[in-house]
């Protein structure tokens, strides 16, 4: 651990703190207070005396001073309490663990498809640099990369699903299916996640394809690239050990630099599939105005997308030695 | 006067230089901007009240059908146009404006200010814009002005690092040098020297800006979380998609067609622009 690193740790702390307290200011901050919501949303007006008020503020801690609720907002916080659900009348926890594994299912299944297929169509371009396949790829990649993945979405779906009916409507899994053996559940779960992950793929791919065509030419350019092939190394040699090993390292700091961005289109795309991840809990949330609920996602999904960049970080460290300033990869 | 005709010449200049896609590209923003502006007057129906019968296929007195409360789609997708718009354009100004500011002050004074703010910087980037507008728009209400502030917030970034990275350049010119020894102060330098030669870079920045905050806008609306009042392109399709049944009658054709396709086109052609102007900015950036 050198000093960078730790000032880098520092910093993802100091972030994640920034959020978690946005988070408890939020619903402070929002106009009303907890009883006009109360007496708002019955229908006829419930007017709460002076005894019950103060019953309920002592009851939920709103009595006490801001600073000490939010000490024992952040003591719940990291025995991982997210808070009350009012809708489901369950954990928050509870209900975004039994969510999350769709929404990791469809984003890494996404980056995995998009990263590959990305690499391998821009290493490709960037080999046959202006002849015709590199300007027919580079034309149809650069279109597929400015359409947002729920527009894609929702192509896929008025063709593929409801016109052919080649792919489920809605879902992750068919209704009380009742599977003979694992293999079966495995494909229905497939079959069921193959247009969301395309959407988010094709997405994506555009994106990858342009950075890894420019990382690959940039390589090719290189001193180094002709000395190889004057020592008389094969070309497979000189393709996998020289080229794709030194333009992999912007490829890989874009995977988790974007990750941001496929979290978003995830959710977006989550709810034109009706796929049951958090995306699509969290607008059914918003729905329903389960405030817990909202910023027990909120807060999930913010750390996760904030840890993968950490790891970024950390693995970028690994593969670049040459990186010892951080602002360095960014281009400054 | 002439100052303003060559300050009008020099976009239509810039245009001349566009490949056949940037110009096609241009003609259609040029398309919806006129609609937009020209709106009241191109569609004969009101857009907010029903005026035919429910769910009619296009043609007819209805150009491009209507929805399920009969109202003409041609005439929203033409007040559509405007929402898209004004989103895009006000969010992209206030994050150049701000951004630029940022960046300039990040660049100039250099040091510890500059140290904070490209922190700030790294992290706005890595942190995902869709939850924390859900968040605002579920906690804040849903307003038009709600979500540009929101989009702006998330914008300023990219702008504050073109103009950062510039100014730290300009900075070590001779010529700037040399205005510092003459006396030249922080104010003047900024006016004189730096604004001029950022501009155009702000400006080239500024329509890929409005395409993000266009689609994030529709997004949002698609998820029935943006202005229920006004009817966005977005917003169509979210009443469209949740109308029961839709899978299963051929309203799709039309109901969700039409605007799927203008907003498409916009995105498209936003970017495509914005892909000409960044590539004559910096010619690295077109091989």
């Amino acid at each position: 651990m050198n000093k960078k690193r730790v000032t880098r740790l520092a910093e993802y702390f100091f972030t994640v703190w920034v959020i978690v307290t946005l988070n408890f200011l939020l619903p402070r901050a929002m106009p009303g207070d907890p009883f006009l919501y109360l007496s708002s949303d019955v229908g006829e007006e419930v007017i709460f005396s002076e005894e019950q008020r103060q019953y309920y503020l002592a009851y939920y801690g709103l009595d006490r001073p801001v600073g000490g609720q939010y000490l024992s907002y952040m003591s719940e916080l990291l025995r991982g309490n997210l808070g009350h659900s009012l809708y489901y009348n369950e954990p928050v926890s509870h209900i975004i663990l039994r969510r999350l594994a769709w929404t990791f299912f469809l984003v890494i299944a996404a980056v995995i498809l998009s990263t590959f297929i990305g690499t391998v169509l821009g290493s490709i371009s960037a080999w046959y640099r202006e002849k015709w396949l590199d300007k027919f790829l580079f034309f149809n990649l650069i279109i597929m990369s400015e359409i947002p993945a729920f527009l894609l979405g929702l192509v896929l779906l008025f063709s593929f699903a409801a016109g052919l009916g080649l792919f489920p409507l809605s879902g992750a899994m068919t209704h009380f299916a009742g599977y003979e053996n694992w293999w079966e559940k495995v494909l229905d779960i497939l079959h069921h996640a193959f247009l969301p992950v395309i959407a988010l793929t094709i997405a994506r791919t555009g994106g990858m394809y342009l950075l890894s065509r420019n990382s690959v030419i940039t390589v090719l350019e290189k001193d180094y690239l002709r000395t190889a092939r004057a020592k008389g190394l094969s070309e497979k040699r000189v393709i996998f050990r020289h080229v794709l090993r030194n333009a992999m390292l912007p490829i890989v700091t874009r995977v988790f630099l974007s990750l941001g961005s496929l979290v978003g289109g995830a959710i977006l795309v989550e709810n034109v599939f009706a796929y049951p991840g958090l995306g699509h809990l969290m607008r059914e949330a918003v729905m329903v105005r389960d405030y817990p609920l909202i910023q027990g996602i909120f807060l999930v999904v913010t750390i996760c997308v904030l840890l993968a960049n950490f790891i970024a970080d950390f693995i970028y460290g690994k593969l670049d030695p040459r990186v010892n300033d951080y602002s360095e990869t960014y281009g400054g | 006067m002439a100052g303003v005709l060559k300050l009008l010449l020099k976009p239509i200049k810039t245009i001349k230089k566009f490949s056949l896609l940037g110009k096609t590209s241009f003609i259609v923003i040029l398309l919806i901007l006129l609609v937009a502006i020209f709106a009241p007057c191109i569609s004969i129906h009101p857009y907010n009240v029903s005026s035919g019968p429910p769910l009619s296929p296009p043609g007819g007195e209805h150009p491009l059908g209507t929805d399920e409360l009969g109202i003409d789609l041609w005439a929203q997708i033409c007040y559509g146009a405007r929402v898209s718009l004004l989103v895009g354009f006000l969010t992209a100004l206030l994050a150049a404006l701000g951004g630029g500011l940022i960046g300039i002050v990040s660049g100039y004074l250099g040091g510890w200010t500059d140290k904070i703010l490209m922190r700030i910087i790294d992290i706005m980037i890595v942190l995902p814009d869709l939850p924390v507008m859900i968040v605002m728009a579920a906690f804040f209400g849903p307003s038009l002005l709600n979500i540009i502030l929101v989009l702006a917030l998330f914008s300023w970034v990219f702008p504050a690092r073109i103009v950062r990275s510039q100014v730290l350049m300009l900075k070590e010119q001779g010529y700037i040098k040399s205005a510092e020894t003459y006396g030249a102060g922080a104010w003047y330098l900024i006016h004189r020297h730096f604004l001029p030669e950022v501009f155009p870079l702000v400006a080239v920045n500024m329509v890929r800006l409005t395409g993000r905050a266009v689609v994030a806008e529709a997004g949002l609306s698609f998820l029935g979380l943006g202005d229920p009042t006004s009817k966005s392109w977005g917003l169509i399709m979210h009443h469209a998609i949740n109308f029961a049944g839709i899978y299963f009658t051929p309203f799709w054709k039309w109901w969700l067609l039409y605007p799927w396709l203008a907003l498409t086109l916009m995105v498209i052609s936003l970017a495509f622009i914005s892909r000409e102007l960044e590539k004559m900015a910096d010619p690295r950036m077109g091989r």
